[in-house]
């Protein structure tokens, strides 16, 4: 029976389990937390099961998505709001990213919790609830309550199990997500109100008939929300302080999941919902996007610590993921897509190994280290592998995410295309200068000899508890380096669907595009 | 005099209350040391089985869809929320003094039957459009609330609370009075509803004494919302009074106020009501900042839940503003959130044993781990305070503000949001003081030594609390169309 209801209400079961899981949790007392922390991984890998399972085995139906479950839930001042939960093309690698990262996380930084490691567990939980539920929402209101659900547990996540400056690092994050979202809120239901529905298909109609200008004041509020969560330039700054204070499941699960909601909101919401506004808006945000690629790798490349050099190294990435989505090309948008999921990826796995190696030498001063390859081969493997996928080397995941992006870019019609793909392949280079840089001073070279420097503390290399969280992360970042088409194929129909109104103009000439497989399913 | 059933079972709701009221003296006046603990236990028993008694009739008389009157006393659909709202609140404010009186060792009988007579005035004020009785309500409800204000009387602070609410209040009344009067004077009636048929008749243009007679009606009213520039009262006056009344006033006066709010300008006086919309626009604006920018410095808790509370009238009259019905719905539901999370606000100092002169942050350092359940419950309060979702407090703004947007007032809608991002801020200090700032080693040495807090009651009362913002966060719908809807619909005939 139990089956049979997951079957018809998988999305349900899938965004509620986490949360229900996460409160059961909650009940035990401080002292079994290990029985927590086991109960909080088998839970999450039960989810990650039922998920992968049930989303690999079912064919969408003609509208290009999968378990659609719709009922009315309530109308609120006259406007219906539907709880409308479905994945389709847009949503379903990011879906299987969030069930895939969670139990790595728990898996990855067993240890590394420390005090109330139970409570935190149960966080976990309730997070990937919240992050789930805003994937497959459907029904804009439904997509801002998860919206703001996902900022919570994240807030306690940073606030209780951060650094020294956590407090501040905490109201930050949440302060600037507030900010831009509360503003969304209101053209939220100013659009609402036209159009007396909260379905994106609806409130398009609505917008479309509204005065260019409205649409524009619309698209920016709504961009404002989704920019500060990517964040875009230079909406930046709580990231850096969010990602270094963060523990490290925190500092994964942010840079892997959370700032993709930004960019999905774009794709999903701002840019089919105000198509005229974003084709007007365009060259601000890819604008904006290159400053944020180039700027972040400067500035990752001045950082002493490893983990706030990650942090704005993501800055850089996600600005990628923008300028692909502003080059509204097929191309440059299935990019972005890909290369939503190969930072998910590289950067979550990044964080956990500057994660681990803290553990062993509680700095994460660069300065402080030197020779680590002598001292942890394996780690030293493992970690060479991430950062050459985040660099984006061929043959890696990387390359094929920021290929798409300038493709696309350089290839879409826009006037300022090509300068823009041009200045965006500088920060491919930057990016091989400060990971580099960073591998050559923490991991090459004679050890470091001072005695009480980050290297005289690493006593042990990996155990095989941390290999096997990096061997499917590893496994990864080669399937999508020579394989794509396994990711792009899921998503390529609904990206052109979002784009049908907001597209580029036309090429100006004639440029060989990147063929993509014309199989839509 | 012979009543109908009707008028009896108009009556009643206020008569069960009063009734109650009345017994409590009587059991107070036994000193015994033998009997002490039963003569309170009773008493208590007697409140709660006084409110008890009035909250089981009115809902019954709501299920029946009755609506009787007696001359000008209207135990209407809208004066039947207003009931339920004031009994709730004040059956939470009685258990929660169990404890806190307990706590401050000053329990005495006068406390709970001055709480009843202003559960009384409440009631009244709620059923009536006539000036008079309304008056009578006004200052049934306002003196025991005086008095209660210096319940604990050994303490300067708490006469000086008593007599600054007594004298700003005393001019309120005035203000009232001198209102009803002036409108007496330009229509010749005492009814608001007759005297708005009078004042809208055609042809005639709007008698200046009228409008005046009406803005001192609206500085009475608003003095009880505490909006600014009515509002400086508000801190000294919660920070003086024990919790649980602090949190009863903040709750019940500002909800009955509103609702006797909508009676009077919105359907007894549109005119006037129209007319000082734009005032109303102006006044939620200043409330908001200044209610909001004030709460951010405050280092007392109580002075903090005070401004807060402040900032909570800006967003209600916000909702005159939109002036439609869904407003209104949505206004009474946002009554209902409030309740929930501001007793249960209230109610966790209380519970987490705070007593004495200074209720500072300062005490709650790291308490949250000692006591989860109850720091989570009110920690939901807080949030459902700060209007995030999925709390019930962001529901009532959510109702509030789409009115105003579909009014075509996006600029007072933006300011809103603004001014509750502001407010995120301070009602985050509670949580992180529970749960992230460790006590200093002074405190934890001075924790250890005081004997361990006890607050059953009031810690239910939270944990109650904690449960109704979700749950209203989780149907909003259900209770907007089975409670607040129908309390507006069929009450109130809008003009436009």
């Amino acid at each position: 029976m139990i089956t049979a209801w997951i079957n018809t209400h998988l999305l349900t079961f899938l965004v509620f389990a986490p949360l229900l899981w996460g409160l059961f949790l909650l009940c035990f007392p401080e002292r079994q937390a290990p029985l927590v922390k086991l109960l909080g991984l088998l839970g999450a890998v039960a989810i990650m099961l039922v998920a992968c399972v049930q989303l690999f085995h079912l064919i969408p139906d003609p509208a290009g998505t999968f378990f659609t479950e719709r009922s009315p839930w309530f109308t609120a001042v006259n406007i219906p709001v539907d709880y409308h939960l479905a994945v389709d093309g847009l949503s379903f690698w990011l879906v299987v990213l969030t069930v895939f990262l969670v139990p790595l996380t728990l898996l990855g930084t067993w240890n590394s919790i420390g005090k109330r490691a139970g409570s935190a567990v149960a966080l976990f939980l309730i997070l990937e609830s919240g992050m789930l539920g805003a994937l497959v929402a459907q029904d804009l209101l439904v997509f801002y309550l998860f919206w703001e659900a996902m900022l919570l547990p994240m807030y306690f996540l940073i606030a209780v199990w951060g650094g020294d400056e956590r407090r501040y690092a905490a109201t930050k994050f949440m302060l600037f997500t507030l900010a831009g979202s509360l503003l969304w809120l209101v053209a939220l239901l100013f659009l609402a109100g036209k159009a007396g529905s909260f379905a994106p298909a609806v409130m398009a109609q609505t917008a479309s008939t509204l005065s260019f200008h409205a649409q524009c004041t619309l698209f920016l509020a709504f961009a404002l929300a989704f920019a500060i969560k990517v964040p875009l330039f230079p909406l930046h700054t709580w990231l850096p302080d969010a990602h270094t204070q963060a523990p490290t499941g925190g500092s994964v699960i942010l840079a892997g999941v959370l700032l993709k909601l930004g960019s999905y909101g774009f794709l999903r919401f701002a840019i089919p919902m105000f198509p005229s506004a974003a084709v007007h808006y365009a060259s601000l945000m890819a604008g904006l996007s290159v400053v944020a690629i180039v700027y972040g790798a400067l500035v990752a490349m001045m950082q002493t610590d490893i983990k706030k050099l990650v942090a704005y190294s993501s800055v850089s990435h996600m600005g990628f993921v923008m300028l692909g989505i502003a080059s509204l090309s097929l191309i440059g948008t299935q990019g972005a897509m890909l290369q939503m999921l190969n930072h998910g990826i590289s950067t979550g796995a990044l964080f956990l190994l500057v994660g681990m190696l803290y553990d062993r030498a509680h700095t994460r001063k660069i300065s402080d280290f030197g020779g680590v390859a002598v001292k942890m081969p394996i780690f030293t493997a493992f970690f060479m592998i991430v950062t050459l996928s985040s660099i984006g080397l061929p043959l890696t995941n990387g390359f094929m995410g920021e290929f798409l992006i300038l493709n696309g870019t350089y290839t879409a019609g826009f006037a300022w295309a090509r300068t823009a793909a041009c200045v965006a392949t500088l920060g491919v280079l930057l990016s091989a200068v400060y990971m580099l840089w960073m591998v050559k001073r923490v991991f090459w070279g004679p050890v470091n000899p001072a005695e009480d420097s980050g290297t005289a503390h690493l006593h042990s290399d990996l155990n095989a508890r941390e290999i096997a969280v990096l061997i499917p992360i590893v496994v990864l970042i080669f399937w999508m380096g020579i394989h794509p088409q396994t990711f792009l194929a899921q998503s390529e129909g609904t990206v052109a669907r979002a784009l049908v109104q907001a597209h580029a103009p036309a090429p100006l000439e004639h440029l060989p595009a990147v063929a993509l497989s014309a199989e839509v399913k | 005099m012979t009543l109908t059933n009707g008028e009896i079972s108009a009556i009643l709701p206020l008569l069960i209350p009063a009734l109650g009221a009345c017994l409590l003296p009587i059991a107070a006046l036994d000193s015994d040391q033998a009997t002490v603990k039963w003569i309170r236990g009773f008493m208590f028993f007697t409140a709660l089985l006084a409110l008890t008694g009035g909250f089981i009739y009115l809902t019954r008389l709501w299920s029946t869809g009755a609506q009787p009157s007696y001359g000008a006393l209207h135990m209407d659909r809208l004066a039947q929320f207003g009931g339920i709202f004031v009994l709730v609140a004040a059956a939470l404010a009685v258990l929660q003094l169990w404890d806190h009186l307990h706590q401050e060792g000053w329990v005495k009988g006068e406390t709970l039957s001055l709480l009843l007579f202003s559960v009384v005035g409440m009631v009244l004020f709620t059923a009536t459009s006539n000036l008079l009785l309304l008056f009578l309500g006004l200052e049934l409800l306002s003196l025991p609330l005086y008095a209660l204000t210096s319940t604990l009387r050994m303490r300067d602070r708490a006469m000086e609370g008593g007599m600054k609410y007594f004298i700003t209040g005393a001019v309120a009344s005035s203000c009232f009075l001198m209102g009803s009067v002036l409108l007496y004077g330009a229509t010749g009636t005492l009814d608001a509803a007759a005297a708005g048929r009078l004042l809208m008749t055609p042809g005639t243009a709007l008698d200046p004494i009228a409008l005046v007679g009406g803005a001192l009606l609206l500085s009475g009213f608003l003095f009880k919302v505490s909006a600014v520039p009515f509002h400086q009262w508000t801190p000294d006056v919660y920070e003086a009074a024990p919790h649980p009344i602090s949190g009863f006033m903040s709750v019940a006066t500002k909800g009955v106020a509103i609702i006797a709010l909508f009676r009077v300008m919105a359907v007894g006086l549109p005119v006037l009501g129209l007319r000082m919309q734009s005032a109303m626009a102006v006044l939620a604006v200043l409330t908001l900042a200044v209610g909001n920018l004030a709460a951010l410095a405050q280092p007392n808790i109580k002075r903090m839940l005070a401004y807060s509370s402040i900032s909570h009238a800006g967003y209600l009259l916000l909702g005159f503003v939109a002036g439609t019905h869904p407003a209104y719905a949505g206004m009474l539901f946002y009554l209902l959130a409030y309740l929930a999370m501001n007793m249960g606000a209230f109610g966790a100092l209380t519970a987490f044993g705070l007593v004495g002169d200074d209720v500072s942050f300062e005490q709650l350092k790291g308490q949250g781990w000692k006591r989860p359940g109850l720091a989570i419950a009110a920690t939901f309060c807080m949030f459902s305070l700060a209007g995030l979702p999925p709390f019930a407090g962001f529901y009532g703004k959510y109702m509030i503000f789409k009115e105003l947007i579909l009014q075509g007032h996006v600029g007072l809608a933006v300011f809103g949001v603004t001014a509750s991002l502001v407010s995120v801020y301070y009602y985050l200090r509670l949580p992180v003081t529970l749960f992230i700032e460790k006590p200093s080693e002074a405190a934890e040495r001075a924790a250890s030594e005081r004997p361990a807090v006890v607050a059953p009651f009031a810690g239910a009362t939270v944990l109650v609390c904690g449960l109704l913002v979700i749950i209203l966060g989780l149907i909003p719908g259900t209770i907007m169309a089975t409670f607040a809807r129908p309390a507006v619909q069929e009450t109130i005939q809008l003009p436009r």
